[in-house]
């Protein structure tokens, strides 16, 4: 045989990797927008590419960062490329030109090449930090790990973080939409990353997979078909379903907790995580479910549809008990304990990305229903900065009426001031703060927020404190 | 079988099975469930320290040095999950087990364990 010479992985980093994610990200489709929704058209999403010259994904995020802005960045854009596999149209069709081009423009070659090129290092980036969180040792056998695996359906489950949060706040409709928006992501185009695991060719188990997907779309009768029927519980709170209508409200964990699939669908090497992802996720929504219909209730009244969440106490008891007889067992059974270990991994490491998900949300809701006290906050902020008793890099913005800021976070504290003009504060679904000349706002770290001028010009300073509480001593 | 979850530092990091002492190490040859109690005579092992580049713990009451080959790549089967270990241990469901605390030396501590509220689990 000839000599080839040695076979050269792909890699992509460094200032390649920068230039290519500006590249991507620079498509006329993922630019900033002029409102606070998409109005149906499913492939506009805003990556903010003016800033991604200033972010570092060529480098593991750690655990305490994954809330941090770089995050938020690199799961939009890997939702974006993810999503490049799945089909799209808008409710009002394909008959506006704009729309067309927009259609074509998304499911482009160039676009889904851009985006396949920078997939690897933004998921290395992105979901690094699971290899420490995360790690399996000893002998696992198939007995060991049904063991393990049953185990969960006896751990009781108590309302999360997020439940509790909407219960608590002060407008729990709000939160409660805010919730919903969340889920958007994954609950419209519902399985879909699941689907990714039915191609191919792998025996019995590749058809109780199938089975399984079967039930997530409604056995062919699109009014049963989940997403179908998540659509109606928006519907009924009073939410657009118009897929990404919110996607500037979504939190970086929640499309982390949603790409966290795609990636382990996408990379079949990742298969039997998906495995063991797939069985905590069936095990546990039944009860999850189940109070999701109880809170939307509490919150909404009987106007609320919650068939969405009562069908899967029902069915997903099922599903946990046909992911792990019909398929883990007989999976371990044709393929040999050497992947074991890897369906254990996928087990934890899905609870690790739903908590990060669940305590960032109800920090969220925090900060939203916070949204009066952060404003009465800069008044003492604003004296320690004035008075010299807090020095902080501080940006001098002028802008005019419209100029809408789109969401992002900061990885620090910042205390926004206006020295001339109004600016809308947002802080959420459906939460803001009017912000006079003299007045501001406290801006906490790793809380989503954005902002749109209503004034003819509007100039206002950030200062970069750091940690607000500091300024108050 | 039986399934038990503990911490891997702090409180809590050593589990009682059938009075049997074991705590999850984090060591540079890999991280494994340790027998606390040393087989020689019942030695603190979770206070021992490796032999020099070698997988061997060394007992400090008599020096008698084991490998721990065997406990990583054969031994428990375990999940470290942040802070919280799981394993399966080849005990009966229903075993006597209690949750208390041993110290660990610097060899079987790992160098970064993470302390994480429930709340981040």
């Amino acid at each position: 045989m000839s000599d080839v010479g040695p076979h050269r992985p792909f890699e992509l980093g460094g200032a390649d990797l920068r230039d290519a994610i500006k590249r991507y990200t620079s498509n006329p489709l993922y630019l900033d927008n002029e409102e606070w929704e998409n109005d149906d058209n499913p492939y506009r999403r805003q990556l903010r590419p003016q800033v991604v010259d200033h972010l570092d994904f060529d480098r593991v995020l750690g655990r305490a960062e994954v809330l941090d802005y770089e995050n938020l960045a690199a799961h939009r854009i890997l939702t974006t490329i993810y999503e490049n596999d799945l089909v799209f149209f808008p409710k009002s069709g394909l008959a506006d030109e704009r729309k067309w081009s927009d259609f074509n423009a998304f499911y482009s070659s160039s676009n889904r090449v851009l985006g396949e090129t920078i997939r690897p290092a933004l998921e290395r980036h992105s979901f690094g930090f699971l290899d420490d969180e995360v790690e399996v040792a000893g002998d696992w056998t198939r007995d060991s790990l049904e063991a393990y695996l049953r185990a969960v359906e006896d751990t009781p489950q108590e309302p999360s973080l997020s439940e509790q949060a909407i219960s608590n706040s002060s407008d729990p409709e709000r939160a409660a939409r805010m919730w919903l928006i969340q889920y958007a992501p994954d609950f419209l185009s519902e399985a879909s990353p699941m689907i990714r695991n039915v191609l191919g060719y792998y025996g019995p188990a590749q058809s109780e997979w199938f089975k399984v997907v079967i039930d997530e779309y409604g056995y062919g009768v699109h009014e049963t078909k989940h997403s179908k029927l998540f659509e109606d519980t928006l519907t009924s709170v009073g939410l657009r379903t118009d897929l990404h209508h919110y996607w500037q409200y979504y939190l970086s964990s929640s499309l982390m907790a949603n790409n966290y699939f795609h990636y382990l669908g996408k990379n079949h090497e990742l298969f039997f995580r998906y495995l063991g992802a797939l069985y905590y996720t069936e095990t546990t929504l039944v009860d999850f479910c189940r109070r999701a219909d109880a809170l939307l209730r509490s919150v909404f009244g009987d106007t609320v549809d919650t068939r969405y969440f009562t069908e899967h106490v029902h069915i997903d008891t099922h599903h946990g008990r046909m992911a792990l007889e019909k398929i883990i067992l007989p999976v371990v059974d044709a393929c040999g304990p050497r992947v074991i270990p890897e369906i254990v991994r996928g087990f934890e490491e899905f609870q690790v990305v739903a908590g990060i998900a669940d305590e960032d949300f109800a920090r969220q809701i925090a900060w939203m229903d916070a949204g009066p006290r952060n404003k009465q906050l800069h008044a003492p902020v604003w004296d320690a900065i004035r008075a010299g008793r807090v020095t902080a890099p501080v940006a001098h913005i002028v802008e005019p009426r419209g100029e809408l800021s789109n969401t992002h976070c900061h990885n620090g504290d910042e205390l926004c001031h206006i020295v001339s003009g109004t600016m809308r504060f947002v802080s959420g679904f459906d939460s803001y703060q009017i912000l006079e000349a003299g007045e501001g706002t406290v801006i906490n770290g790793n809380r989503l927020h954005g902002a749109i001028i209503e004034s003819e010009e509007c100039v206002y300073e950030i200062h970069s404190v750091g940690d607000y509480e500091k300024c108050l001593s | 079988m039986l399934v038990l979850t503990f911490a891997v530092s702090g409180a809590g990091n050593c589990v009682r099975v059938a009075g049997a002492p074991y705590v999850y190490a984090r060591s540079r040859f890999g991280s494994f469930v340790l027998p606390a109690r040393c087989p020689h005579r019942g030695g603190p092992l979770h206070l021992g320290v490796f032999e020099p580049d070698r997988p061997r713990l060394v007992c400090p009451w008599h020096e008698r040095a084991s490998s721990v080959t065997r406990a990583i790549t054969a031994g428990v089967p375990v999940v470290r999950n942040g802070n919280r270990a799981t394993a399966v241990f080849p005990h009966p469901p229903g075993t006597p087990h209690e949750l208390t605390h041993l110290p660990l030396s610097p060899d079987l501590g790992g160098t970064h364990s993470q302390e994480r509220p429930c709340a981040q689990r």
